[in-house]
């Protein structure tokens, strides 16, 4: 019985996380015709894609690894999502919140990517795996900020487990955002990175490379794809939420702050250029590592 | 017979006969070989038991063999890899010359590493270890290339490292009057702080040549691609280890007893991230896929050598455990670089692509085990990982768990040049013919992969004769505090419960595995990698699609400035100062009898000019 309320707990889980992730990617569409000067889709333009998406039938395959490439990539989403504290106590969401820290966090997200870099290699197509190397390359540039803030908190408050450090500013009353500031700042110079926005979308490229690692992708495949990609982002700005700006106690609190964090990426997006690969690279190994630094500094010191 | 020497003798004996009776037919060579590596590694399993030895005397001095925990994990490790290898060495190096040669030498590197493991005092140990080193080098030339310039370089480092250590034996048999390590162990409280620090050290050189420690790993890249794929599997699996296993004897029982000792500790951490990233780096650059994971297997060493140093518990567990697991995934995938070299004749990442339907049981092996090295859960790799970050942060570590993450997190882009490289891309008519490689040779890589992924589900399997070994060591029990059969716990009690994890991850593989995949086959049609929209144009059959040059090239611009320095070109010039040197003193010999004399009469001018200074007259 146990087992099939948990189950049933994921499933709504994952539901809300697609539904949150698809009409976010909806409204930043609307957002950036707006800036453009163009009127745009309409919000739910992506649950339109994603319903024709899922109507349409295959007639082709490049093999086996293509069609387990979005499946890769689903792991990677639907797995973090378990291990991703929806809510402050849990409550319906509470998932797999006790099975993984931040650590194996990290990793099973880099999953995703390896996922799709196969799927993608299969095909043969040069332009994604093209995209695919930048993608890995500007990966290890802004994983390196991003650790460094995550040991700042880690060390700060001697835990490396998520739902530990919500208690923690539960308790003490304060976001980690204004008592860990440096972090913070780290955390969301990667986030600009991780979110793929100009300027660091060179991995897609849209005109360059045709949308890179999706290239040859339609259908059910892209449909699973865009899909991961609208859970993943969830997942992401949810975990930013817990870490830095106290949990949410209910689902509009949430809708609200990480709406609030995802323009940060969004907005600096709309209006900038695009870097090429070892620019953006260099970027995060700027000042978002010193930001890191002096991140673990202040948790080492204060 | 006692079953330890039988044991040794046997593979001795084996060694010879294969050469000898391999002369005669080859059916018999094989069998010999596989037998002599399979018998005694079934009598050892079977008959020999923890903590019995045995013990003899030469020349007054008191020798002893026996096993300890630490070196029960360690054989599995050789003779488990050894016996895979070695029924795939049959497959993959058949119609090859002067095979006879070859087995005995695999027989005797086992043999000797056996021995290292077995060796309860310093003389044996060190015979062993240059049987070790002489039947690897034979190997490293085996193919007669880059003999100059790999073999030397080899041959010079483990020179380097074996005097070293044979000093260090001298020294401790002076202070002691015994060879036994026991005696050593048990008295090294009472040496003078100076011979408490060269004792270790010079140990430690011994070690480190061995798993290619920097700047002590020049030799590993070239000597690893250059020995048959069958062997390197061997060699960067299994006997890079015997160094892993000297070190963590040296790091617990002697370096916690000096003084101060904690700053020995400290730097070997530091040069084994060092290490790691340097490795990471540079196998990055790499186009060949045998000098790729030679690079490779320089960088997980470092990650082992970090967790040695770093010396806390949980980061010892990490260290054998990465340690088993490398061996298990560096061994298969030399497998993997062996079996497409024998089935395409090249192991050069720009030249093979598109074998994925080709060789696809090889893919999955590849597979599984670059998804271990990658350290991505759910499979083995991962344990090692987590520990050895769990450990850096919990022991204040923070700037090295930065640099170990960067170098892990590098390891994506090489792990995919890989698999990408051989398997992925464009199929080009040119390996259109290629078959998947003998069932010989796969079955050994598939048990690899199934190893991986058993491991990260049921870490306790080997964490298990780990703890033994740490127990043995010293360390208290940390089975509970730090792992259950299959659950992480980090030293702030936070922890992470892999079974419900693999559980999660292979049930929505699954699901999306088969949304995707149950109509795919019955109603799609396989169509070839030319048959893609490229910018909205189909390609024409001729057109050249396959990338694979300057794969990385964006990121290698961006740490060209760590690149630029390579310790290789320092040793380079030390080698170019003493041959001038050399060359200087040989110029003093001119073959000329008039020069003689005039040598003569300096000598003596200068001996007459201070005779006062000399002589006291």
């Amino acid at each position: 019985m146990e087992l099939i309320l948990n189950i049933l707990g994921a499933i709504a889980t994952i539901v809300l996380a697609f539904t949150v992730g698809m009409s976010y990617g909806g409204i930043v569409r609307k957002i950036t015709a707006r800036v453009h000067n163009r009127m745009g889709p309409p919000w739910y333009q992506n649950f339109i894609d994603a319903f024709k998406l899922a109507g349409k039938t295959t007639a082709i395959n490049h093999g086996i690894m293509q069609h387990f490439g979005p499946a890769f990539i689903m792991v990677s989403s639907i797995v973090s999502l378990m291990i991703v504290p929806v809510l402050n106590g849990g409550g319906w969401f509470e998932n797999l919140n006790f099975g993984g820290d931040l650590i194996f966090l990290l990793y099973i997200m880099v999953f995703g990517p390896l996922g799709m870099a196969l799927g993608a290699g299969q095909t043969g197509n040069p332009n994604s795996a093209i995209g695919i190397t930048r993608g890995l390359s500007q990966m290890v540039g802004f994983e390196i900020p991003w650790v460094m803030a995550l040991v700042a908190l880690m060390v700060q408050f001697d835990t490396t487990s998520i739902v530990d450090i919500m208690r923690i500013q539960n308790e003490s009353g304060t976001w980690m955002m204004f008592s860990s500031p440096f972090a913070f700042i780290a955390a969301v110079m990667a986030m600009l990175g991780m979110f793929r926005y100009s300027p660091f979308d060179i991995v897609g490229a849209p005109t360059e490379l045709a949308s890179g690692p999706v290239s040859e992708n339609g259908g059910k495949y892209l449909l699973t794809m865009m899909s991961s990609g609208s859970i993943f982002a969830f997942v992401k700005l949810t975990l930013y939420v817990d870490l830095f700006m106290g949990g949410a106690d209910n689902l509009i609190i949430l809708v609200l702050k990480t709406f609030a964090l995802y323009m940060i990426p969004v907005l600096y997006g709309i209006v900038s250029p695009r870097y090429r690969t070892e620019q953006s690279i260099r970027f995060f190994w700027g000042w978002p590592t010193f930001f890191g630094l002096l991140a673990i500094l202040y948790a080492v010191f204060v | 017979m006692e079953m330890i020497y039988l044991i040794l003798v046997l593979f001795l004996g084996g060694a010879v006969l294969t050469w000898l009776l391999g002369k005669i037919s080859p059916i018999i060579r094989d069998i010999l070989f596989i037998s002599s590596v399979i018998i005694p590694t079934v009598l050892f399993f079977m008959n020999v038991e923890v903590g019995h030895d045995v013990s003899f005397q030469v020349l007054g001095y008191k020798l002893s063999w026996g096993i300890s925990y630490l070196a029960y994990l360690f054989s599995y490790i050789v003779l488990g890899l050894g016996s895979l290898a070695s029924v795939y060495a049959v497959a993959a190096m058949k119609g090859k010359k002067n095979l006879g040669f070859f087995y005995s030498n695999f027989i005797l590197s086992i043999m000797s590493m056996m021995g290292i493991l077995l060796s309860r005092d310093l003389i044996s140990f060190f015979i062993f270890w240059e049987i070790m080193t002489w039947s690897s080098y034979l190997m490293v030339v085996f193919r007669g290339k880059d003999v100059q310039k790999v073999g030397i370089k080899y041959f010079v480092f483990s020179a380097i490292g074996a005097y070293a250590m044979l000093m260090a034996i001298v020294i401790v048999n002076s202070l002691t009057n015994s060879l036994l390590i026991s005696d050593l162990v048990s008295s090294f409280g009472s040496f003078s702080l100076s011979m408490k620090w060269l004792i270790p050290l010079l140990l430690l050189i011994g070690f480190a040549v061995k798993s290619a420690m920097m700047p002590l790993h020049v030799w590993a890249p070239g000597a690893y691609s250059n020995s048959p794929m069958a062997f390197t599997s061997m060699f960067s699996g299994a006997l890079s280890k015997m160094g892993v296993y000297g070190m963590i004897i040296v790091m617990v029982s002697l370096v916690s007893y000096i003084p101060n000792g904690f700053w020995l500790k400290e730097t070997i951490a530091w040069l084994g991230g060092i290490t790691a990233v340097g490795g990471t780096l540079w196998a990055v650059a790499q186009d060949d896929a045998k000098k790729l994971l030679a690079y490779s297997s320089v960088a997980q060493l470092g990650y082992i050598i970090v967790g040695i140093g770093i010396g806390t518990p949980l980061a010892m567990l990490s260290a054998l455990f990465m340690a088993v697991m490398h061996a298990i995934f560096k061994g298969n995938l030399f497998l993997v670089v062996g079996a497409i070299e024998r089935q395409t004749g090249t192991s050069n990442l720009t030249e093979v692509s598109g074998l994925i339907r080709k060789m696809p049981w090889t893919f999955i092996s590849a597979l599984f085990s670059i998804i271990a090295l990658a350290g991505i859960p759910p499979l083995g790799g991962f344990v090692g990982k987590w520990m050895l970050y769990e450990s850096l942060i919990g022991s204040n570590h923070y700037l090295l768990v930065i640099v170990v993450f960067f170098s892990s997190t590098a390891a994506f882009l090489y792990s995919y040049k890989f698999l990408f490289g051989f398997f992925l891309g464009q199929e080009e008519k040119e390996w259109s013919h290629i078959k998947e490689a003998p069932a010989m040779m796969v079955v050994p890589m598939m048990i690899l992969a199934v190893a991986t992924f058993v491991l990260g589900t049921f870490p306790g399997l080997v964490l298990n004769p780990i703890d033994n070994g740490l127990q043995e060591l010293g360390f208290a029990s940390t089975q509970g505090r730090y792992w259950e059969m299959s659950a992480l716990f980090n030293e702030w009690g936070n922890q992470v419960m892999l079974q419900p994890l693999v559980y999660a991850i292979i049930a929505v593989f699954l699901f999306f595995a088969a949304f995707l995949t149950i109509k795919g086959f019955k109603h799609t049609r396989y169509v070839t990698t030319k048959d893609i929209s490229s910018s909205g144009e189909v390609p024409k059959e001729h057109e050249n699609l396959t990338f694979s040059q300057n794969f990385f090239q964006p990121f290698l611009r961006a740490v060209e400035p760590f690149m630029k320095r390579r310790i290789d070109t320092y040793y380079s010039g030390i080698g170019n100062g003493l041959e001038a040197i050399f060359d200087f003193t040989r110029r003093i010999y001119t073959g000329n009898g008039q020069t003689y004399a005039l040598y003569a009469v300096i000598f003596i001018v200068v001996l007459l000019m201070f005779k006062n200074a000399l002589f006291g007259l």
